[in-house]
């Protein structure tokens, strides 16, 4: 039998004294990180595990909540308007990632050529990530009004003005507001991928005769890929689960056009007849999809 | 090599389209912040600047266009009582965070042991949970624990956000800190809590103050807990007093808002710009959920 020895403990068995040693050793460890663990638990954990019950209750107001089973699962699968959040909730989050990982990703490029005013422009576009969602919201707030710059810009290029967040149009507009938010995060992480590839790359790729697109193409993105890949994870979970954005510019308007997972949860919960255990098993639903996203990101970033 | 005329012109062009992108809307509002009421809506910069908007969002004003359709009467007419609500919950949250996070961070940073792992994943997952999901049962859990509608209890909440994330930035921290310092300090008689106070933190300062402001940003710019927390005008923090200005889809005052916001919004972008030189990739992912 072969005894794994902690290092600071070379060779020979650990004798009993010792043990006792190490096993309080191990306990003042977890002491560090005990407090931690413990709020989160009481603000995570806790809070999770009593969705997963709440959705399985019917809670009437001033009564003792009773068990339903899964009565309000089948409830949100016959519910159009679950179907039409959850459809709402892709049609925000997909677009809205695939734009903003464009700019950020032309902004990385175009922020790591060497010219004057470069150091300036970097922190410049780091400002509309360092403002506030709801500073955001406001912003666009001016935007989208009727007078506002919006419309100006559509005269400007002989357009008609419109209602930026009228029915038509209130999807496009938030997909917007959240792209103007939430580029350059992924500019970020592009940027810092694209320092990290050296440059005798390029250079023995100009060599031997590669053109800038080519360079582009085979060296550059093969080697972003692993950046991509958790930058647009971290994001799709964010963008799925955005509610500022939508609570402070429609919430969830016209004619529930803008209604997306997150905001049919507030609505559900706290301003239509308090039913917590519906806005829980909308939350429990859509978990599943999360949960997925959470894994595949924590992996990476580990 | 030198570069040729095209790839100049080429960024040149790109330049500015970044640049009228980002700056439009902020144009837009710190202009309409300095207009008097008749200029709100023009497009130039206002001929006849004033501060009006700004005293008027500290000290109060008599017959303003909010007043008038009764839109501000459901609220603190001044910005001062949020403004000092989103200080405090900002404050209290990144104390809290910063004692909790530094001796969690550097247990992951130094110390090997079984569970430790699972320990690292159960961080990593709450820092990139999305907090809405939440929502609904902190709000149940608050009434039950006495903290719903109070300021302590938004604090508790915000620290479902700060803490993850301050722990995973700063174990990076720790983690750069050579480790043979601690191990002189220890043999001179110092035992390992001490050696990591008197010893890692004082060297990880930089660090520190760049978690704490994220933290701090973090909680400053919370609307969920606070919409679902808070229930009275006097607790109101800055995001649920800046929804009242609009009125019915309209905005109702706009030199006001816009003065709103531009302080709402400037003291977190000025705090951040002034530590870019700190901010790396790892730094900002998820600095805020969005």
């Amino acid at each position: 039998m072969t005894i794994i020895c902690p290092p600071g403990y070379p060779g020979g068995q650990i004798t009993k004294k010792e043990r006792r040693k190490l096993k309080s050793k191990t306990l003042g460890v977890w002491a560090y990180v005990l407090p931690a663990l413990l709020v989160l638990g009481l603000i995570l954990i806790i809070p999770l595990i009593y969705t997963f019950w709440m959705s399985l209750q019917h809670m009437p107001i001033g009564k003792p909540p009773t068990f339903v089973g899964m009565r309000n699962f089948s409830r949100i699968f016959r519910d159009p308007i679950f179907y039409k959040s959850l459809k709402n909730t892709f049609i925000y989050a997909f677009p809205a990632v695939a734009i903003k990982a464009i700019i950020g990703l032309g902004v990385a490029v175009l922020l790591n050529q060497e010219f004057r005013g470069r150091g300036i422009l970097r922190g410049l576009a780091i400002l509309p990530y360092a403002l506030q969602p709801f500073v955001v919201s406001v912003l666009f707030w001016f935007v989208y009004d009727y007078r506002g710059i919006g419309n100006i810009l559509l005269r400007v290029v002989g357009l008609k003005p419109i209602h930026w967040l009228g029915v038509q149009y209130a999807m496009p507009s938030l997909i917007l507001v959240n792209v103007w938010h939430g580029w350059p995060f992924f500019y970020l992480g592009f940027l810092a991928g694209l320092q990290s590839i050296p440059g005798e790359l390029y250079e023995s790729a100009e060599i031997d005769g590669a053109s800038s697109w080519q360079r582009f193409f085979s060296i550059t993105l093969p080697l972003l890929k692993d950046v991509f890949l958790i930058v647009c994870g971290l994001s799709l979970m964010w963008t799925m689960g955005d509610f500022v954005i939508p609570k402070m510019m429609t919430g969830g308007g016209p004619a529930d056009a803008t209604l997306t997972i997150p905001m049919a949860t507030y609505k559900i919960a706290f301003l239509l007849g308090l039913n917590y255990p519906l806005a829980s098993a909308y939350a429990v639903t859509i978990l599943p999809i999360f949960a997925v996203l959470i894994y595949f990101t924590v992996r990476h970033l580990e | 090599m030198r570069r040729k005329k095209s790839a100049k012109f080429l960024i040149a062009f790109f330049v500015v389209i970044l640049l009228f992108w980002i700056l439009v809307p902020i144009y837009w509002i710190v202009k309409t912040a300095f207009s008097p009421e008749e200029e709100a809506w023009n497009i130039g910069l206002p001929r006849h600047p004033t501060l009006t908007n700004f005293r008027d969002i500290f000290v109060g004003s008599q017959g303003s266009m909010a007043e008038v359709t009764g839109a501000m009467l459901s609220i603190s007419p001044t910005i001062t009582t949020p403004l000092v609500n989103t200080l405090l919950v900002a404050g209290g949250a990144v104390v809290l965070t910063m004692v909790v996070s530094s001796i969690a961070a550097y247990n992951l940073a130094r110390f090997q042991y079984r569970g430790k792992r699972i320990v690292s994943s159960y961080i990593l997952f709450a820092y990139v949970f999305p907090p809405f999901i939440l929502m609904v049962p902190i709000t149940v859990i608050m009434n039950r624990l006495g903290l719903y509608d109070s300021l302590s209890g938004l604090i508790l909440a915000h620290l479902a956000y700060t803490i993850p994330f301050a722990i995973y930035m700063l174990r990076g921290y720790f983690m750069g800190i050579p480790q043979e310092l601690e191990e002189a300090a220890m043999v001179d008689g110092c035992s390992r809590f001490q050696s990591f106070l008197r010893i890692t933190l004082p060297l990880a300062v930089p660090g520190l103050v760049t978690v704490a402001i994220f933290s701090f940003v973090m909680s400053w710019g919370d609307a969920v807990f606070s919409i679902v927390l808070l229930n009275t005008q006097d607790k109101y923090t800055l995001p649920i007093h800046i929804g009242f200005f609009l009125w019915g889809g309209e905005i109702v005052d706009p030199g006001r808002l816009a003065a709103t916001a531009l302080v709402a919004g400037l003291i977190p972008a000025f705090l951040y710009i002034g530590i870019q030189r700190f901010v790396r990739m790892g730094l900002v992912a998820g600095a805020v959920k969005g």
